[in-house]
């Protein structure tokens, strides 16, 4: 009996193995454990064997036909899985077509390098002013320390309005726009457009500054180094080298200019350093007392610096641009890369 | 500034490369853009130096290299300049107005020999970017090279009397400079005259009737010290620039005046023979000396250092400017060729050029910490543009400017304010005279550029300033955003499925939503709209019942005028306005207890009731259970009748304190229809 039972198993386990469709698995299922299956039958002649017998072999029985059973569902289980892929598999979509949806617009390059600066200088505390791209030429030259008839005025080619209103040339004029308004201590930056009439390679009639100043009661020259540090080293990397050197700007006194390691080359020497190894990245100086005069700050209570940079100088830098034209001519293949 | 290596060594023995020259004068503030090679000598190099316009000083190789000599801390070999014979008398000099010309002087040379100068002369003439003419010019160039001081020669047998007077132009009202321009004179332009007519304009250019050639014989040399902001204006007013007006305007030095005369005096008899006269030189009120003192603790304060006072002495000493400690301070007068040294400032700055800006420490102003600042509406435009940008719209930036007859092109009506232009005075181009009243040409020309690269699909948009007259001095500057969509007639169906006018309002209505505006409508209104939009396509957009801008169609007579397809898409919107009606407060509303009951209901009404007309009359009921309104479908066409339209909503109804019966809705629903079919004309469909 226990002979016949295990050569059931093992039959019924061999054919399982074999089948290859699901028809195969149901007609095993007939056949071993159907109502008149080989196993039902064994299972039915059990009253034929002696009671003390019985019920082990019915134990026997009852496992095989769990074991059976069992291994009829996986193999079914396993049949239907791959019906259902077939049926799927020939549900198939194209994902090679194109997502649905407008693709995102670009920030302008300029937009997104001085949002970047932005941000360096808002986490030290400083905040945004503006003023007016039309200026008249007290904010713009006289105040700042540029007298009528003075060769200071050929620094910066000017677009004029009338005799005494100009397009600025720079965003210095919000300097003396604060400072007229607001007491110290004063920690602002100023960003904006300005003009200049010149147009070349590296010339554009309009282009963006960012103008920083900070004025308090014992601010110096060294504070000035420290913040513009802290800012190259956010813009173009903690690694990068920054010198001062000296300068001249009517409204600052001592003025500098500021030079990073050239991003080219690091600093071997390229054609866009001329090979120096040094790129000219900003203007600086501590406010000449005269502008303080201007906007009746004591020169003796209070100091400070100021500072400012070109936006498209420093994102040609940062994204090795050549020609500053490409900012204001809106071709798309170009604003695409950023 | 050129500047040969060789000419500075003839005063100041250094032995640095001249990449390292160039370096150490950068470092001090005459900064060196280039170095090239002398084309006129094979063994020197020329300097480009960047002379900034406080160091006039420095307008020469003497003054470059007194510069150098004080950097390096070598000595400064002066040239010996000696007059061995003179005789006979100078020339009488008369200064009218020692406010303009302070100083005059001048020597007279008999018996020269005109010819071309010898190659020393010539060659470093060249090198330097100045054609030689003859000898005599050519040592009055090469003196202004060499000591930074202009001079003037005159052919003295052109002159009436041996005779120079210093004088504004009075009535003279034409003058033939030397290269035999008529120039138009005013006045107060002060001028050299000789016993009767001018012979130049001072300090800028000589006059052709006295001009030295080939046939002079006798020469009258001019040194003489001009007042900077008088040169200056003559320069621009008869817009002659010249390499001494550029010297006169920064400041030349007064003290250099005799020294320079008597240096060319001497050049010429070496090259041209002759004899030389004796010295005229008119210098009524002598210059004062400026004593400026300094404190000590400024100094180290404004610096942020700790220089010892022997350090501070040793520095000014080297560039020539006298010094005595003081107390607490440090008692200076700066030599006459620092004319830019006036105040304790100035001398500080030269305490920290020379002690090094790069040993100044770096630190962080030690000031009390401050709230964060918002800057509102900076963050706002920073909300703006990024809302564009995921609706898929790229920022493009555009000059100011606009070319007056763009707004011809816009149709623009001829009493439109956008018509009175802000002019410059001197544009680069004459299509850039102006400055924009209006950001859409600017946009439509970036479509055409575009297209011309084979783009076919554009979103593109622009936040900047226009300017319109105030009629004060400055115009009123108006933020505006301009965004332009250009469809692509093939369009990609999972792309541009929309129409033009519903991405662009999509995107609007996007942005709204993203800075908090909520009572914004879309209102067609014929009498308000822009003349380039297409009528029946545009419309006004409303905020609070404020027009806050357009959006439209371009006016397919405009689209011709640019030569730019019509299905462009435009939007407007007063950047200014709109930031001004923000709510930014968010108030929670408690979500909802009660389950809704949706019902839909499908209109055929006439084809110019609009959604909106619609919608408003279905919240017009008087009930509060109708939740929202919302359109799911419109459809023209068959079966529905010609003129008419067919448009679905879907209504949600919910109380907020009791589930709603259907008996309830139903009530309410058939408010909705019946008010429909009264006020519309609309009539259900089945
Ligand atoms: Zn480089």
């Amino acid at each position: 009996m226990m002979k016949e039972i295990l050569s059931i198993k093992d039959s019924a386990q061999e054919e399982i193995n074999n089948t290859d469709n699901l028809d195969a698995v149901q007609n095993i299922r007939i056949k071993y454990l159907g109502k008149k299956g080989i196993l039902t039958n064994k299972i039915k002649a059990l009253s034929a064997i002696a009671k003390e017998e019985r019920r082990e072999f019915g134990r026997i029985l009852n496992e095989t036909k769990d074991y059976i059973e069992n291994l009829l569902i996986r193999k079914e289980a396993l049949f239907k899985a791959a019906e259902l892929d077939n049926v799927l598999k020939t549900q198939r979509i194209d994902v090679t077509v194109p997502g649905c949806f407008t693709p995102f617009g670009h920030l302008h390059p300029t937009t997104k390098v001085l949002d970047e600066i932005i941000e360096i200088f808002l986490s030290m505390g400083f905040r945004i002013e503006e003023g007016p791209e039309v200026e008249l030429d007290y904010y713009n030259f006289e105040a700042l320390n540029f007298p009528k008839d003075h060769p200071a005025r050929d620094m910066q080619d000017t677009f004029y309005i009338t005799d005494d209103v100009v397009l600025r040339t720079h965003t210095s004029s919000v300097q003396i726009r604060i400072m007229e308004k607001h007491n110290p201590p004063l920690k602002v930056i100023a960003p904006g457009k300005v003009y200049r009439c010149d147009a070349d390679v590296s010339h554009t009639p309009m282009f963006q500054q960012l103008e920083g100043f900070m004025v308090d009661k014992s601010i110096s020259m060294s504070d000035l180094k420290g913040i513009l540090e802290v800012f190259a080293h956010a813009v173009f990397g903690p690694k990068t080298p920054v010198r001062f050197r000296p300068s001249f700007f009517p409204f600052t006194e001592p003025s500098a200019e500021v030079d990073i390691g050239c991003v080219i080359c690091s600093g071997k020497g390229c054609s866009v350093c001329k090979n120096t190894g040094w790129i000219e990245i900003l203007g600086a100086g501590m406010i000449n007392p005269r502008v303080f005069e201007k906007v009746g700050y004591d020169p003796d209570l209070y100091t400070g610096f100021a500072f400012g940079m070109g936006i498209e100088r420093i994102t040609m830098l940062k994204y090795g641009i050549d020609d500053i034209r490409l900012f204001f001519e809106n071709d798309k293949r170009f604003l695409e890369q950023f | 500034m050129k500047a040969s290596i060789k000419w500075l060594r003839e005063f100041v023995d250094f032995s640095l490369t001249p990449a390292e020259t160039a370096d150490a004068l950068t470092m001090a503030g005459l900064e060196v853009e280039n170095i090239v090679p002398n084309s006129r000598d094979e063994d020197d190099s020329i300097l480009e130096v960047n002379v900034t316009p406080n160091r006039p000083d420095c307008l020469s190789i003497r003054g470059i290299a007194r510069e150098l000599s004080a950097i390096l801390r070598l000595s400064f070999k002066d040239n010996i300049i000696s007059i061995q014979k003179e005789e006979d008398a100078g020339p009488s000099i008369e200064i009218k107005d020692t406010n303009l010309c302070p100083r005059y002087a001048s020597r007279i040379i008999y018996g020269v020999q005109i010819k071309p100068s010898p190659e020393r002369i010539s060659k470093r003439l060249e090198s330097h970017g100045i054609r030689p003419a003859n000898n005599i010019v050519d040592v009055t160039n090469y003196v202004l090279l060499e000591m930074g001081h202009p001079l003037h020669a005159f052919d003295l047998n052109k002159l009436a009397g041996k005779r120079i007077v210093v004088k504004t132009a009075g009535s003279a009202d034409k003058f033939i400079t030397l290269d035999n321009e008529k120039r138009t004179l005013s006045k107060d332009m002060l001028l050299i005259w000789d016993a009767e007519k001018p012979i130049a304009i001072a300090g800028l250019m000589g006059g052709l009737n006295s001009e030295v050639t080939s046939s002079t014989v006798n020469v009258l040399l001019e040194s003489a010290y001009f007042k900077p902001a008088s040169i200056r204006r003559t320069s621009k007013a008869v817009n002659i620039s010249s390499e001494a007006s550029y010297r006169f305007e920064r400041g030349a030095d007064i003290n250099n005046v005799v020294l320079a005369l008597n240096r060319a005096a001497q050049l010429i008899t070496e090259i041209a023979g002759g004899k030389i006269t004796k010295i005229t030189d008119n210098y009524p009120v002598p210059f004062s000396i400026n004593r400026i003192s300094v404190s000590l603790k400024k100094i180290n304060d404004i610096l942020g250092i700790n220089i010892e006072p022997s350090d501070i002495q040793e520095m000014l000493t080297a560039i020539g400017i006298e010094n005595k400690i003081e107390g607490q301070g440090v008692t200076v007068v700066p030599p006459g060729f620092r004319q830019d040294i006036q105040r304790d400032i100035d001398v500080i700055e030269e305490i920290a050029r020379l002690y090094g800006y790069s040993k100044i420490p770096s630190t962080l102003p030690k000031t009390e910490t401050q709230p964060l600042s918002q800057n509102i509406r900076w963050n706002l435009i920073k909300k703006i543009k990024d809302s564009m940008r995921k609706s898929g719209y790229s920022e493009v930036i555009n000059y100011s400017f606009l070319n007056p007859s763009d707004l011809d092109r816009l149709k623009l009506f001829k009493e439109d304010t956008r018509r009175e232009l802000i002019k410059i005075k001197n544009p680069l181009k004459k299509e850039e005279e102006a400055l924009r009243t209006t950001l859409i040409p600017a946009l439509l020309n970036n479509v055409i550029l575009n297209i011309s690269h084979g783009e076919k699909s554009l979103r593109f948009f622009e936040i900047s300033s226009i300017f319109l007259h105030s009629g004060q001095d400055l115009p009123i500057e108006s933020l505006k955003m301009a965004a332009i969509y250009l469809k692509d007639k093939k369009g990609l169906m999972w792309q541009d499925k929309h129409d033009g006018f519903y991405d662009l309002k999509g995107a609007l209505e996007n942005l709204f939503f993203e800075i908090r505006i909520k009572n914004y409508l879309f209102r067609q209104d014929f009498s308000l709209i822009e003349p380039y939009l297409h009528p029946g396509k545009s419309c006004v957009i409303n905020i609070n019942d404020r027009t806050v801008g357009f959006l439209g169609t371009l006016h397919p007579e405009v689209a011709d005028n640019f030569e730019v397809a019509p299905e462009i898409n435009i939007l407007e919107l007063d950047i200014d306005k709109v930031c001004s009606l923000i709510s930014p407060k968010i108030t929670y509303k408690p979500l909802p207890k009660y389950p809704y009951i949706e019902r839909d209901i499908a209109i055929i009404v006439p084809e110019n009731v609009t959604v909106s007309d619609a919608e408003k009359t279905m919240l017009d009921i008087n009930t509060d259970i109708i939740e929202s309104v919302k359109l799911f479908d419109i459809y023209a066409g068959k079966p529905i009748p010609q003129g008419k339209k067919s448009l679905a909503f879907s209504i949600r109804y919910r109380a907020g304190d009791r589930t709603l019966t259907d008996e309830e809705v139903n009530q309410v629903h058939s408010k909705i229809i019946k008010k429909l079919e009264d006020s519309l004309k609309a009539e259900l469909r089945s």
